[in-house]
Order: C-alpha cells, then sequence, then structure tokens
C-alpha cells in the first residue's frame, strides 16, 4: 500500500485537526488518519530518514556498577561504600573512558567490564555518557528536596510508576508517552503510517501519542492468524466466519470494541510486515541468539532496513530488557545484563553501519531509576538519578553530558544512600533527542511538557 | 442440605448488600434513562409540586386504568418467562430450584432493589409511602415507583414524564431481578456466576448452582476442605526421590497447571490465582535447587488461605521460602555500621506497595484521598521503607539448602536473632522498639500493615477486578471493602466473607451489567484456557499436564502461572490503555496490559490448536458437544453457555451458527462442527469480554 505525502500547510492544518481530534482521533487513528490524508494532496517521498531508539532496562539499572570511577580519589571512595560488591580499579583499566574534555575534579569513569562492547564506539566518538539524568518537575537542589519546597516528580522509588514517569511524565495511568508525542509530529509526514512508533518489547506507553499508537511486533516479526489464512477446521465458511467475527465492529462495549481494533491492526500490518521482511537481504552482522535484547534490536534493524516498503520518514522504536531490580545477587546478575547491553547495542550499531543508516540512527537506554549506591550485603535497592548511553552516528561521542555526582552517601549529590538527585532532568534528555529527530523547538514542550523549567533546554549530545 | 428461599425478607441480615445504600449514584445505573432522568430533574420536581408535595400520591399513579406497559423500563422484559425460568434439571438428590415462582418479592423488597440497581433512576434511598392500593416512593430528581396490587408503576424523567403511570412488570416477574443476587434463574445466569466464581463452568456446576442458590452453595465451597496439594502432587510422582529434578525444574508447571485444571476446588483456586496475582512469586526471580517445590508449597499456601484470614495468609506469604526467595527477605541481614551495609528494603517496599495499602491514601470507596490542596496523600515515605526493612532481617531457610530433599522448600522462614536489627523502627504512626525481638517486631509490623483503613479497599478491589469486573463503582468496592473490615461476626480480615461479597453484589450479579459498556473485563488468557479445559473436561494422555511455559505470546498463551516476569503481575490493577477511548472515560483495563497485536494473533493460532485437540497431551472431551452436532444453533448455544453464559451478540452468534452449519454433517463434520463452534466462541471478541 502506498502512502501519501503531505506538503507543508496540510501538515499543519493535519496536525491542528489532529489536536482536536483527541478521543476520536486516538480511538481509530489508522482509519481517520486514511481519510483525513485522502484531502490533502500527495507530495514527494521523504527527503530523509531518522529513527530513534529507546532501550529501556526494566527494574533500575544501578548506576554505580555501570559506570564507575576509576581514578585514585574517587575509586577508593566508591570501593569503600561499595564492599565487596565493588569493581576493582585492576578490572576498569580496558574500559577506562578518556573524553574530548576531561571531567572536573580529577573524574575519570571506565566502563563496567561487562560493557568493553562499547568502547570502541566511545573512541570512535558515536557513544556519549549522560551523567546523572532522571525525573524532574524542576531544576531541584538537594535543600529544596529535603524541604520539599519544590515539586517533585510522582511516586519516587516506585518501579512501575518511575518507569512511567519516564516514558511519559506521568505515573502509572499515563495516556501518552513522550515517543508516542514525538510520533503525532511526524505521523502525517509518515502519511498516518502505522508504522511510526513501533515496539519489539511489550506494551509500554513510551510509544502511544495522542493519534500515533505502538504497532507490537515480536522479534521473529509479525504473527499471522492460521485460521484466516487457510481452511478453518477444514472449512472455507468457518475461515471467513472468523475473520468477520474478530473484525467486525463492537459498539456495544468499549473493551470488545478496542480488542477488536488491535485485531485489525494486527491483521492489516502482518501482511505488510511479513512480505517486507521476507524481502530483505540477510544482515551480515550477527545477534546473540540467546540475548532477547539483542533479538529485538535485530529485529528493530531489519525493520529499517524494510522502511521503504512502509514509506516512512521517522520511526520511534523500543526495546527493553528485564532483570535489574538487584536488591540481591547484584555480582552474580548484573555482569550477565550488562553484557547483553553493550554487547546488543554494538552489534545494532554495527547493523545500522551496514545498511548505511548510522547517522540516521540514535539509540539511548533509560531504566525505572538509577539505585542506591550503598549497599544491602548482596545488592542495591531503588534510588533515582542514574547514569544512560546515547548512542549513533550522529551522537557527538566520546564526550561525557551533565555533572558527576560525589562519590558518597548522604552527600550533597544524593537524597540518602547514594540515591542521585537528577542534575539532568529527562525532559531535557528527550528534548535533545527530540530536536535532532526533527520536532521544531516551539513544538518542544507538547514532547517533554516540563522542558521549559530548565536551562539549557537541550544538553547537545547529538 | 439446600435451602429453600420461599420469600425475600424486607431487610435480609444475610444479603451481601447492606440494608443502607449510600447516596453517591454508582455508574452501573441503566443506560439513557438515567441521564434523561437527571436533566429532567427540574421538571419532575415541578411535577410533584404541582401535586402538592411529597406526602400526596402522584397524580399520575391515580390514572393506573391507562396505564401504559412498558418492561424494559426495569429489566423485567430481559428475563425468561417464568415457565422456562424455573424448569432446572434436577441432580439426582438434589432439592429442585428455590427460583420457583413463590418467590414474590414485597413491595419494599422491589423498591430496595430498584435503588441499589437502578441508583441512575432512585438516586437516593427513601422511606415507603403508602396511599392505597400504593405503596410507593418518591425521589429528589422526580422519578416515582410504586407498586400497586402486585404491579410496578413508575412516573417521572425516567418515562419521560408520562401522564399515565407506566407498568413495568407484576411483583412476579421481578421475583428473578430482584432474587439475581441470591439465586440464578436460569442456566444463562447460573454459568455467569460460575464464569465469575470459579475456574470453568460444568453441567453439574449449573445444576448444583441453580438448586442451592448462590449462598448454599458458597457455604459449600468455603467448607469444603483444600484439594490434595501441589507438592503432593510432585511427590506422587517421586519427583522429590529425582536427583536431577533437583536442578532441573522438571514438573515446575505441571504442579500448577494439574490444580488448576484438574482439582475439584474450583472457587478455591480460582481465588488462588486470584492472590497469586496479588502476593507474586514469579519463576525467573527464585534461586537454588527445588524450584518446583518451593512454587508448588506457595501455592498450595495460598490455596490453603484463600478463605481464611488475609492476617494469617500475609504472615504465611511473608515467611514462605517462596517469597523469601522473590523478595530477598532470605539473608537479609541488620545494618553495619562499619561498611555502611544497610537491610535490602525490597520486601519492606512491595509488602506496602503491593501486598497490603498501596501508595495513596484511599477511602473505604477505593478512591483516593486528597489533602487540603487537593493532591494524593502518600501512606507512606522513603524512609518508612527504609526503616521497616529492619523488621525483615535475619530471617532465612529453616536449614542448609541441599539437593538432597526438598522439604526445606516448605518450611517457614525462622530467625537467626543475630542477624536481626536492634534498631527502632517507626512507620505508618508505630513504632517499633530498639532491640524488639524479630518474632515480636514482625508481629507489631504485619498488625501494624493489617489494621491499615487501605487495605480493605486495596484488596477489595483487586479481587473485583480479578473476579468480575474491571472498574467496579465507588459502592461496590465500599460494600466489599466492609466486608474486609467485618465480616458480620466482627472479624477483620476474613477472605470468605470478602469473597462473597465481591460475588453476590448485585453489581455482579445483576442484569444491568450485562448491557453497560463499562461493566466487566476482558478476559485473561489464562482464564480463557482454564475455562476451556473445564467446561469441556480436558485431560492429561501421560498424567502429567505437559502445558510447560506458555508465557510466550506470539506462540503460545502468553501468560503461564506463577511466570509472572516481575512482581507487578503480568498486568497492573491501574493499566491504562494509552491511546484508548477507555483512556478517555477514565477507565482501567488491567488484561490489555499484555494485549497487542501479536498477543492477539497468537491467542488464536494457540487456541486453535488446543481446541481442535492437537495438543500433545492435554485433551478436551467433546462427547456432550458431539451429541449436538446435528443442530448447530443448540451446539452453538451449549458451547457458548459454558463459556461465556450466552453472552454473544446476535450477530455474532449467527456468524458462528451459520459457520458451523457450513460444515457438511457427516465423516469428520460432526468433530469438525465442535471444533469450529469452540473456536469461533473463543475468538468472538463477545467471548473475550467477560461481564
Amino acid at each position: 500500500m502506498h502512502l501519501n505525502r503531505l506538503p507543508d500547510l496540510a501538515r499543519r492544518a493535519f496536525l491542528r485537526r489532529g489536536a482536536l481530534l483527541g478521543v476520536a482521533g486516538a480511538a481509530a487513528p489508522w482509519a481517520m488518519n486514511l481519510s483525513l490524508i485522502g484531502q490533502a494532496a500527495a507530495a514527494g517521498s521523504p527527503t530523509d530518514y531518522k529513527a530513534l531508539v529507546c532501550v529501556f532496562l526494566y527494574g533500575g539499572n544501578d548506576y554505580g556498577n555501570t559506570l564507575v570511577p576509576v581514578d585514585n580519589t574517587h575509586h577508593a571512595q566508591y570501593a569503600a561504600i561499595r564492599g565487596t560488591l565493588a569493581t576493582p580499579q585492576s578490572q576498569l583499566q580496558a574500559t577506562t573512558l578518556t573524553p574530548l574534555s576531561a571531567l572536573p575534579d580529577g573524574f575519570v569513569y571506565a566502563l563496567a567490564p561487562q560493557l568493553s562492547a562499547l568502547k570502541p564506539l566511545w573512541d570512535n566518538q558515536r557513544l556519549a555518557v549522560q551523567l546523572n539524568v532522571g525525573p524532574l518537575m524542576q531544576p531541584t537542589t538537594l535543600a529544596q528536596y529535603n524541604a520539599r519546597s519544590v515539586p517533585l516528580p510522582p511516586k519516587l522509588f516506585s518501579h512501575n510508576d518511575q518507569q512511567s514517569v519516564w516514558q511519559s511524565d506521568l505515573p502509572e495511568g499515563a495516556l501518552s508517552g513522550w515517543g508516542g508525542r514525538i510520533g503525532d509530529l511526524m505521523l502525517a509526514d509518515n502519511g498516518g503510517s502505522v508504522f511510526t512508533c513501533i515496539s519489539v518489547t511489550g506494551n509500554a506507553v513510551y510509544l502511544t501519542g495522542q493519534s500515533a499508537v505502538q504497532y507490537q511486533m515480536g522479534t521473529s516479526g509479525a504473527v499471522a492468524i492460521q485460521g484466516i489464512t487457510r481452511a478453518l477446521n477444514g472449512s472455507g465458511s468457518a475461515q471467513q466466519a472468523l475473520r468477520s467475527l474478530i473484525t467486525a465492529s463492537r459498539p456495544a462495549h468499549r473493551f470488545a470494541a478496542e480488542y477488536t481494533r488491535i485485531t485489525r491492526r494486527s491483521i492489516d500490518a502482518e501482511a505488510q510486515v511479513s512480505a517486507a521482511l521476507a524481502a530483505l537481504p540477510a544482515l551480515n552482522t550477527s545477534f546473540d541468539g540467546s540475548s532477547q535484547l539483542a533479538q529485538q534490536l535485530q529485529m528493530v534493524a531489519r525493520m529499517i532496513a524494510a522502511r521503504s516498503a512502509f514509506g516512512v520518514g521517522r520511526q520511534v522504536f523500543m526495546v527493553s530488557l528485564g532483570g535489574f531490580d538487584l536488591h540481591d545477587n547484584l555480582a552474580e546478575n548484573h555482569p550477565g545484563l550488562l553484557s547483553q547491553v553493550g554487547n546488543a547495542l554494538a552489534a545494532f550499531h554495527d547493523a545500522t553501519v551496514e545498511l548505511g543508516v548510522v547517522d540516521a540512527v540514535t539509540a539511548f537506554t533509560a531504566s525505572d531509576f538509577g539505585r542506591t549506591l550503598s549497599i544491602n550485603g548482596d545488592g542495591s535497592d531503588h534510588g533515582w538519578g542514574g547514569h544512560q548511553f546515547v548512542l549513533g552516528g550522529a551522537v557527538k561521542g566520546k564526550r561525557f553530558y551533565g555533572t558527576p555526582p560525589a562519590v558518597a552517601i548522604n552527600g550533597p549529590d544524593d537524597v540518602g544512600q547514594g540515591r542521585l538527585l537528577p542534575t539532568t532532568s529527562v525532559d531535557q534528555f528527550g528534548a535533545t533527542l527530540a530536536s535532532w529527530f526533527g520536532v521544531a523547538e516551539s513544538d518542544l514542550a507538547s514532547v517533554v511538557p516540563r522542558v521549559g523549567h530548565f536551562s539549557p533546554q537541550k544538553i547537545g549530545f547529538v | 442440605m439446600a435451602m429453600y428461599m420461599r420469600s425475600l425478607p424486607e431487610a435480609p441480615a444475610t444479603l451481601a448488600a447492606p440494608p443502607a445504600p449510600p447516596p453517591p449514584p454508582a455508574p452501573v445505573a441503566a443506560d439513557a434513562g438515567a441521564r434523561a432522568a437527571a436533566a429532567a430533574a427540574l421538571s419532575g420536581a415541578a411535577l410533584l409540586a404541582a401535586c402538592g408535595g411529597a406526602s400526596e400520591l402522584p397524580a399520575g399513579f391515580e390514572r393506573r386504568a391507562q396505564a401504559r406497559t412498558d418492561k424494559t423500563v426495569l429489566g423485567v422484559a430481559a428475563v425468561p418467562a417464568p415457565a422456562a425460568a424455573s424448569a432446572a434439571p434436577a441432580a439426582p438428590g438434589v432439592p429442585m430450584a428455590s427460583a420457583a415462582p413463590g418467590d414474590v418479592p414485597t413491595a419494599s423488597a422491589l423498591m430496595d432493589w430498584a435503588e441499589r440497581v437502578y441508583s441512575g433512576f432512585f438516586p437516593e434511598h427513601q422511606a415507603d409511602q403508602v396511599w392505597a392500593p400504593y405503596t410507593y416512593r418518591l425521589y429528589s430528581n422526580g422519578n416515582a415507583v410504586g407498586v400497586a396490587e402486585g404491579r410496578v408503576y413508575v412516573l417521572g424523567p425516567l418515562v419521560g414524564q408520562s401522564e399515565v403511570p407506566v407498568d413495568v412488570g407484576s411483583l412476579v416477574e421481578f421475583g428473578p431481578l430482584v432474587g439475581a443476587s441470591r439465586w440464578a434463574y436460569d442456566d444463562l445466569q447460573a454459568a455467569r456466576f460460575l464464569g465469575h466464581a470459579t475456574l470453568g463452568a460444568t453441567d453439574a456446576d449449573i445444576v448444583a448452582v441453580r438448586a442451592l442458590g448462590y449462598e448454599a452453595w458458597l457455604a459449600l465451597q468455603f467448607a469444603a476442605a483444600p484439594s490434595s496439594g501441589n507438592w503432593d502432587w510432585l511427590v506422587a510422582r517421586g519427583v522429590d526421590k529425582d536427583p536431577d529434578a533437583a536442578n532441573v525444574a522438571k514438573f515446575v508447571d505441571s504442579q500448577v497447571w494439574q490444580r488448576l485444571i484438574a482439582a475439584p476446588d474450583s472457587l478455591r483456586q480460582r481465588v488462588a490465582l486470584a492472590l497469586s496475582e496479588v502476593f507474586v512469586v514469579g519463576f525467573d526471580g527464585i534461586s537454588g535447587p527445588w524450584k518446583q517445590f518451593k512454587l508448588a508449597a506457595y501455592w498450595d499456601l495460598l490455596a490453603s488461605h484463600a478463605f481464611g484470614n488475609f492476617r494469617t495468609l500475609l504472615e504465611a506469604v511473608t515467611l514462605s521460602p517462596a517469597m523469601g526467595n522473590y523478595l530477598n527477605t532470605v539473608g537479609n541481614q541488620k545494618e553495619d555500621p562499619a561498611t555502611g551495609r544497610l537491610p535490602d528494603e525490597n520486601y519492606a517496599r512491595e509488602v506496602m506497595q503491593l501486598f497490603t495499602i498501596g501508595l495513596h491514601e484511599l477511602g473505604a470507596d477505593g478512591s483516593q484521598r486528597l489533602d487540603a490542596a487537593g493532591n494524593p496523600v502518600e501512606t507512606y515515605t522513603q524512609d518508612m521503607v527504609t526503616q521497616l526493612a529492619r523488621v525483615f532481617t535475619g530471617w532465612n531457610y529453616d536449614g542448609a539448602r541441599s539437593s538432597g530433599n526438598p522439604e526445606l522448600m516448605r518450611k517457614p522462614l525462622v530467625l537467626n536473632a543475630a542477624q536481626h536489627s536492634t534498631l527502632a523502627v517507626s512507620f505508618l504512626g508505630t513504632t517499633i522498639a530498639a532491640g524488639t525481638d524479630g518474632k515480636a517486631a514482625l508481629t507489631q509490623a504485619l498488625d501494624t500493615l493489617f489494621a491499615h483503613a487501605n487495605v480493605g479497599p486495596f484488596i477489595g478491589r483487586q479481587l473485583i477486578q480479578r473476579l468480575t469486573t474491571s472498574n467496579p463503582s465507588p459502592g461496590y468496592v465500599s460494600r466489599v471493602a466492609a466486608a474486609f473490615a467485618n465480616n458480620g461476626a466482627g472479624v477483620r480480615g476474613d477472605l470468605a466473607a470478602v469473597v462473597k461479597a465481591v460475588l453476590l453484589d448485585d453489581e455482579a450479579r445483576s442484569h444491568v451489567g450485562l448491557g453497560h459498556s463499562d461493566f466487566g473485563k476482558l478476559r485473561e488468557p489464562l482464564l480463557r484456557l482454564l475455562q476451556w479445559a473445564r467446561s469441556f473436561k480436558a485431560s492429561s494422555r501421560t498424567g502429567d499436564w505437559n502445558l510447560g511455559n506458555l508465557s510466550d505470546p506470539s506462540t503460545r498463551l502468553g501468560q503461564s502461572p506463577q511466570r509472572s516476569p516481575s512482581v507487578f503481575n503480568w498486568f497492573r490493577p491501574g493499566y491504562v490503555p494509552a491511546g484508548t477511548a477507555m483512556a478517555t472515560d477514565g477507565l482501567v483495563a488491567p488484561e490489555f496490559q499484555i494485549a497487542n497485536e501479536t498477543s492477539v494473533a497468537g491467542w488464536l493460532n494457540f487456541m486453535l490448536s488446543m481446541s481442535s485437540a492437537r495438543h500433545a497431551d492435554v485433551l478436551p472431551d467433546y462427547t456432550s458437544e458431539l451429541a449436538l452436532a446435528g443442530d448447530p444453533a443448540a451446539l452453538v448455544a451449549r458451547v457458548e453457555k459454558l463459556l461465556c453464559a450466552g453472552q454473544l451478540q446476535a450477530d455474532a452468534r449467527q456468524l458462528v451458527v451459520d459457520a458451523v452449519a457450513s460444515i457438511a454433517n457427516t465423516g469428520s463434520g460432526p468433530t469438525n462442527r465442535v471444533y469450529t463452534a469452540v473456536m469461533l466462541v473463543m475468538a468472538a471478541p463477545d467471548y473475550l469480554v467477560q461481564r
């Protein structure tokens, strides 16, 4: 199916109509957007392509052992606090990061040894590190936090709520995520394509916007419904009946209506996705078959390779890895998780090089929260700010962004037990990515509503 | 053993609903009439005023001779004719249904019922007034209901300000509706109840429910001892003697599938399933040997406490090896000032956030309390979590874990006093004194949690969501929370009372929910499979129930018992599917958290295989259905009855019947007809959304 493009004026009119549509648009975005496009003249094909890839680490990734201070002073502080869970200095030599501009206070960081696959990307200026980023309502000092004198993010330290806050600026129950809100702005240029916001992991609010909906697929591609593609129990009539049954509109009950909508999207998209993927040459880059994250990123790479079949110029993807809630067994389990993250991201980078889109694709990590720096014996507990990675050809890599936090407990930069008070907000982080992606200055606040409280609004890593 | 209910007392003590319903109107009122009623309230009051005030019989009632009939107004039109309704086939030894024509409600009982079930029309409780031959009530919105000579009449905005009364049915006809929270007036009502109360309806269950009435049926379930446990099932198979089984989790899924599909105590297992989705322990988060025994013991624990006391359950869960492992109570050490090590906070946080009180203060109806500035009020602070964590220190397995035998996996954790924190603990307005011994500290902590006003609405609302509907009205939550607070005999935390309150509430049992767009829930995939397995008498070829891990949504069910990916279960109670009409209208839809383009397709593929008996081990027995293969309408009606209490809409039903009929009834035709009937019903969105 060819999807039309809208010229710019029509695009703005479409967006205004889309905003007015509100619920109606959200309730039937696929059909609604197609009908609106019908009112606009077709324009030319996209002149460029960009993809944003959110790599969500569920459970709250332990920042303390992800990016480890390796200079003598700070490593000693770290080791004193982390005790048996501290990574020895000797193991950090190979992954020590030398940035283009030195950090203040003699801070030198190393990647955890298991993230060694990211080191060459850092050296090639394709990997940047965002220090101490997390949800904030506005710039917040420790004194303000302690006095509760400024608004704070809702439901801090709660997994499901902080996952939602990271993804949407609101706690669980949020109606849209900033990835989806970016998608809203790109939807028109994509001809309203359902392949604007794509999840290769489960349902999450991140990719849903006011009009843009998340299209969810698995690591093996789109699933075809067998009962409608061949005779059902030997009966062609039954096969037809099944198709009618599962796609017929169900106005009498909201839940049934919504379920039917999902089924229709599933059916409509499957043929297109399966055909597009089948037509692709195999990727040379290999992804670890035993890693869920690697498999998800491989599918993202393949969908990017297939982008012309979908006629899209902008896509937002989401993948994830779980298991980071390491209250215990941090030493046993964290290395393996980091290894998956490093290797999968490196393979993904390589795949984008292979596909000739390395400058067009930017991936970033995110997580519910960082964790405590103090330990409970064999693990760490829920925290707040953490360090994240940004990766891609457009990234101004080999640099640190943000402020290195003091390596302390109950120090100047934490709210107790080494839970970091973020010095960069998710809004700024998201605004930076959105801006690179093509979101206009004046639209940034519609993507990350609180960005206006912060200065600078954009961080500059991409 | 059966209880005959010959008449409805006016203020029945044993009814689930309390006698005096609270004023706020419930969202589960009927349809557009309620909105019309609200809109026309002013003119209704004028009508009354013109009649000289509230004490006089409304003039319209005097024109009874000219009354027009409309049996749709209060739902009587939907009730089958009394002759058919009462013709329940009797099981041997089971007395006939009590839903006989002899059950005629009094006028007062009828009007009490109308206030509960049609609160949009009748928004507050009004006293009976008498003006021969009427007994009647007048409402603030101008509506009026009155009973004269056994017939029920209404006036007011709800019938468009008719000048003559509208005859909405006789007291006899209203019997089944008024009694809907006490007995099933036909097989479909019974099946609907069983869809809420069990893991799958069978013919025998339907007969029993119709014969006994709901209360007596429930009483039997509550009184019955738990079925033989998962632990014993493993031992009977020699799994504890199998040297490989310690480290390879053989039968880890089988042990729970067998209970869920084959155990006779279906309500108890349904509640255990619901509890397993609150007090989550998942395979991915446990460690060490004998995982199958650890999880089996945990399921046995949930099942055995399902009708007991919540406080007892809470302590049993806290000290279970499974939960102790999953949320890190096991081996949790007290603080060490020398190294800065602090107690693990995992259990302390989740026992509050997920198992007892949640994140915000709640009213008795489950709504969030707001402070003076209009903000929700946090129940606990981070500091309270840090302090409460001290309570859960010093506990460990009752012995060294070994591959030798699994016995440790079901022994409650024991206290090592040397590892228990001696610091004071302040949380939720309580202080546990420094130096309190671990057992006493645990008792005090759990008592404090149990006593919190949030527990009733917090847990009650989730049980409603797991059993009947995703968006209960504040009234429904209040009534269930009230049952938690006091089971009627002064006991707090009686789960049997809570379960009964959930299942017998008007909101769940009334016909109104069947037609209301906000009532009901998306059946979670696990319930779909289990209801199919039980309704069609599934058996295991090998006896091992080799369904395995069905978590994969692209190729399997997308959900599997005791395999939740995190302590947050497969879906959150507060999940809102973004970008949907539910979101805009402020509804939650938990089960939609695992509904997406992959899982809807995976479900259909998986069910195609199961329904057409293609699984290698777990196979249905369609004997009863095959007997109806020659009559597609009857076949589909039976399948619909068992699986979804006949809730397919007419257009969907016709599609299914026509499809079945299109298959020639020869050779393998009958079998294919049955397979197709089952598959199509289970594919229908009308089936997937349970009401």
